[in-house]
């Protein structure tokens, strides 16, 4: 099955060069040659000639350019890693150049919203229905004529990736050729990969984890222990399920290593942008003052918000979510928000299966 | 009416098709066989299959006969059991018994493909189409002499039976390859209802199933088995009757038959639009789709179009029996029958005469017809993305430069296919004054009452049955706000008198047309003129009409 794969004779492509998109390139590089697409000319310069992108070294199979009509024309298997805010565009822009026998594997963990001009998703009289939000696989099926999309998810810290340290990561499609060109183009000796169908279920898992890292972040800010991060990590889960069903999603994934797996990774990694949100937020800075010292909005602040409107149109209780939000866009003292936690009554234990 | 797309009924392709019955029959069987032994390879698999086909067939015969099946079917079935027996590959040589099996297929097959193919005679269609139009021009006529007089004599049949949508562009598109219509179902006259929109409208004929019960009647025996309907018998759930049945389906769609498919399979039950498909008959489109690509060069491979049909009645025939069919599945235990349902008694003839007779109509509403892969389509049938540009479809069955067919891929494409379509239903669904009023009336006694579970709802005392009428009407006119705001936005389309009339009109004609029809009125105004119903299951599957678009909240 695997003798044939997608990089034996054509090479794959990498859109996007942000940390992540550096990873997945040496990871794919490894089986075969990598055409990787900067927008910036400087970047690919600099790839090409000094071979290193984000403090990460580049590797002899990949050869970057800005061209994408060159990638498009050359590759049959395309993973895009550019953040969900421009997405869409990056899409739009890549329509004219795709076919119907290009497939893509993205990698991006968050969500496409549909808004009125002038909103945006931290706003807060928008009302938010689960019809508004669009994974990114959907992002693609609706602005590109490709169909066998998949996408790359779990516990893939991009830094612990750049040192070579071994992970495993699940890749999502309803079509069997997605997954198994995706898995002979990526699997190697520090990459085991698993297969999923429910694509939906594992892009939500990837997206909606983040609001439980700032939590996470938060309470390591506060100098908790592991028994309350156990405890977040649990009810987060719980938490995360019962919001993904209300969206149509089934819940097998989110014990698997794109649920659980990705859920422990970033609730535990005190590097990543979430965390530290949490922890600057536990220290007594307000949301404010913490997006104008950041160069881009955290993930989770966008996945609060979204989690939260959900959660009020939908009906579903989420204590957490409500109280990270209140944490967050309501002034409300972080260990004020835990002490309310600690008096919820929560009610039976594992109810969300 | 539009002048014939084809002028000649004898050039059609349905005619056409029907002169190569032979071909057709043995390529359905030859290409069944083969499916068959692909997806059951060995000698044990192939003779588990055909037990397993022969035991369901005796529990058929002995439960449900019907007067249509031929006379020689235990006799036929006893020697399928008797060959059976004596190829037993313990008893004798493997490849004699393989033999002997791959005859027993055959055979069943042959027996079965030689039932379901239908047959098409031009000038019986020819007949049928003078008979019916003088049929509904009489029914009009009867009324003009008549008394009520509340329409002007110029409405026509055209006002009664309204085709809407690209209708010119599904007439071009017939002529550029192969038309596959798949309507939602309500009734057992869809089928007759379209196939005269269809015919009104200028499409040449389509190929259609109906259900084998329905050929127990002599005349529709007579009129359908001539006019392009093969034949599908819903007792026969063994496997190889439905590999037969695919096989058929994908050899007339490959031989270019236009042909109306009903993707939810059966008739929606509590009267929603159906939102769950039966992807079997879809998957021999896809595939016919494959095989056109794999057998012509790229330019020349015939194209086949997907159009979905959603249609508009203000009653339907059955809805009684419909809805406590739904009722005694979806409730089991909880719901008991207390009251006989209503006899359909009044029968086709009632439907006829109320629809074509009285102030009402019928809407058969076409989507954008699309590509199997839910592409849009140019004039010529070219596919387009959303910006316009040319897609070649024919890259979605190739890997790697590689055209072949992987199951697995396709059925996924299907899927994708039914998603496109019930898209289309909700899109294209025209909403009559009578849904509104049926869907507004069960919502507020639903909220009244709030009773846990619907069966209990539906045993409600008549006195709890009133809505006070002001709050009827004002409910009425928050859910038509939100169905304009739904129609700016493309989701749903509103019927002409929905737009044109008064609330206190739109609300009494909703009530006359839903109530023609049922001996219980499902909803009618009490002496002091607040609304109620004398069949809260009959509201219920008319109020289901509107499900799906979140009108609930406006209630």
């Amino acid at each position: 099955m695997g003798s044939t794969s997608a990089s034996d004779k054509h090479p794959v492509g990498v859109i996007g060069a942000g940390s992540f998109g550096t990873a997945v390139a040496n990871l794919l590089a490894e089986n075969g040659e990598v055409l990787f697409y900067s927008r910036r000319q400087e970047a690919v310069d600099i790839i090409n000639t000094k071979r290193t992108n984000n403090g990460q070294t580049i590797h002899p199979n990949i050869r970057a350019t800005s061209d994408l009509q060159e990638i498009t024309n050359n590759c049959y298997l395309l993973f895009p890693s550019v953040s969900s805010d421009s997405f869409r565009q990056v899409m739009q822009g890549m329509a004219p150049f795709l076919r119907p026998d290009h497939m893509m594997i993205h990698c991006t963990k968050g969500f496409d919203i549909k808004l009125e001009p002038g909103k945006t998703i931290l706003d807060k009289d928008i009302i938010l229905k689960p019809s508004d939000i669009y994974t990114m696989s959907k992002v693609i099926l609706e602005e590109t004529c490709v169909k066998r999309v998949g996408c790359m998810s779990g516990p893939n810290l991009a830094r612990e990736i750049a040192n070579q340290h071994p992970a495993a990561t699940v890749i999502a499609s309803k079509f069997e050729e997605v997954i198994r060109e995706g898995e002979s183009a990526i699997r190697s000796k520090r990459l085991q990969v698993y297969s999923n169908h429910d694509i939906y279920a594992v892009e939500l898992a990837g997206v909606l984890k983040n609001s439980m890292a700032l939590a996470a972040g938060a309470l390591g800010g506060l100098g908790y222990g592991q028994n309350a991060m156990a405890f977040l990590i649990t009810r987060g889960l719980g938490e995360i399920i019962r919001l993904a069903t209300a969206m149509g999603a089934d819940r097998q994934a989110f014990l698997g290593l794109a649920g659980i797996g990705d859920l422990v990774a970033t609730c535990t990694s005190p590097m990543s942008r979430n965390y530290t949100v949490g922890a600057r937020l536990a220290k007594g800075e307000t949301l404010q003052q913490i997006i104008d010292t950041s160069s881009e909005v955290a993930e989770g602040i966008k996945t609060v918000s979204i989690s939260k409107k959900l959660a009020d149109s939908t009906g579903i209780k989420l204590p957490i979510i409500q109280y990270i939000y209140k944490a967050l866009f309501e002034g409300l003292n972080v260990e004020e928000a835990l002490r309310y936690l600690m008096e919820y009554r929560w009610g039976y234990d594992a109810d969300y299966m | 009416m539009l002048k014939s797309v084809i002028p000649r009924i004898k050039d059609w392709p349905i005619n056409l098709i029907a002169q190569k019955r032979d071909k057709i029959l043995q390529e359905t069987i030859s290409e069944a066989v083969l499916e068959f032994n692909k997806a059951h390879p060995t000698l044990s698999q192939l003779r588990d299959q055909l037990q397993k086909t022969l035991y369901l067939e005796h529990i058929r015969l002995r439960s449900e006969a019907w007067e249509v099946d031929p006379e020689d079917e235990k006799e036929f079935w006893g020697k399928v059991k008797k060959r059976l027996l004596q190829a037993d590959p313990a008893h004798m040589d493997e490849d004699i018994s393989k033999e002997q099996h791959q005859e027993l297929l055959q055979d069943i097959m042959s027996r079965y493909a030689n039932e379901i193919i239908g047959h098409f005679n031009p000038n019986m269609f020819w007949f049928a189409r003078q008979l019916l139009v003088r049929v509904f021009a009489r029914l009009f006529n009867s009324h003009f002499g008549g008394f009520k007089g509340i329409f002007n004599p110029q409405e026509k049949l055209k006002d009664k039976l309204i085709v809407a949508g690209p209708v010119e562009k599904l007439r071009n598109l017939s002529l550029k390859g192969t038309v596959i219509l798949v309507p939602t179902h309500f009734s057992n006259l869809d089928s007759a209802i379209i196939g005269f929109g269809m015919d009104y409208i200028g499409m040449p004929a389509f190929q259609y199933g109906a259900g084998l019960n329905l050929f127990n009647s002599k005349i529709f025996s007579f009129f359908a088995g001539n006019l392009g309907a093969y034949k599908l018998d819903r007792r026969k759930k063994n496997p190889i009757y439905l590999e037969t049945l695919k096989s058929y389906s994908k050899t007339n769609v490959l031989a270019g038959a236009h042909t109306i498919f009903f993707p939810g399979g059966t008739r929606s039950r509590a009267g929603n639009i159906e939102t769950e498909l039966k992807l079997g008959l879809l998957g021999t489109v896809m595939e016919a789709q494959r095989i056109h690509f794999e057998k012509n060069p790229a330019n020349l491979a015939p194209k086949i179009f997907v159009v979905p049909l959603t249609i508009s009645y203000h009653f339907v025939l059955e809805a009684s029996s419909l809805i406590e069919d739904q009722l005694r599945r979806t409730g089991k235990e909880q719901y008991l029958v207390y009251d006989k349902p209503q006899v359909a008694g009044k029968g086709i003839w009632k439907f006829f005469w109320e629809t074509f007779s009285k102030s009402t109509d019928i809407t058969l509403s076409l989507s954008e017809p699309m590509d199997v892969f839910g592409n849009s389509l140019d004039e010529d049938g070219n596919s387009i993305d959303k910006l316009g540009n040319p897609v070649e479809i024919r890259s979605y069955f190739i890997n790697k430069g590689q055209l072949k067919a992987d199951d697995q891929r396709e059925m996924i494409y299907t899927q994708m296919l039914g998603d496109k379509i019930i898209e289309g239903f909700f899109k294209n669904n025209v909403v009559y004054s009578s849904h509104v009023v049926s869907f507004v009336a069960f919502e507020l006694l639903k909220k009244k009452l709030d009773y846990p579970d619907l069966f209990t709802l539906m045993r409600t005392s008549d006195e709890d049955r009133e809505i006070d009428w002001d709050t009827f009407k004002t409910s009425v006119k928050r859910v038509i706000d939100e169905l304009y705001v739904l129609n700016n936005k493309e989701q749903i389309k509103l019927s002409p008198m929905m737009t044109t009339k008064e609330l206190d009109e739109i609300i009494e004609l909703g009530i006359t047309n839903v109530c023609i029809y049922h001996t219980n009125l499902p909803i009618l105004r009490t002496k002091e003129g607040n609304i109620t119903s004398e069949d809260l299951k009959l509201l219920y599957y008319y109020h289901n009409r509107l499900i799906g678009y979140g009108l609930h909240k406006c209630i």
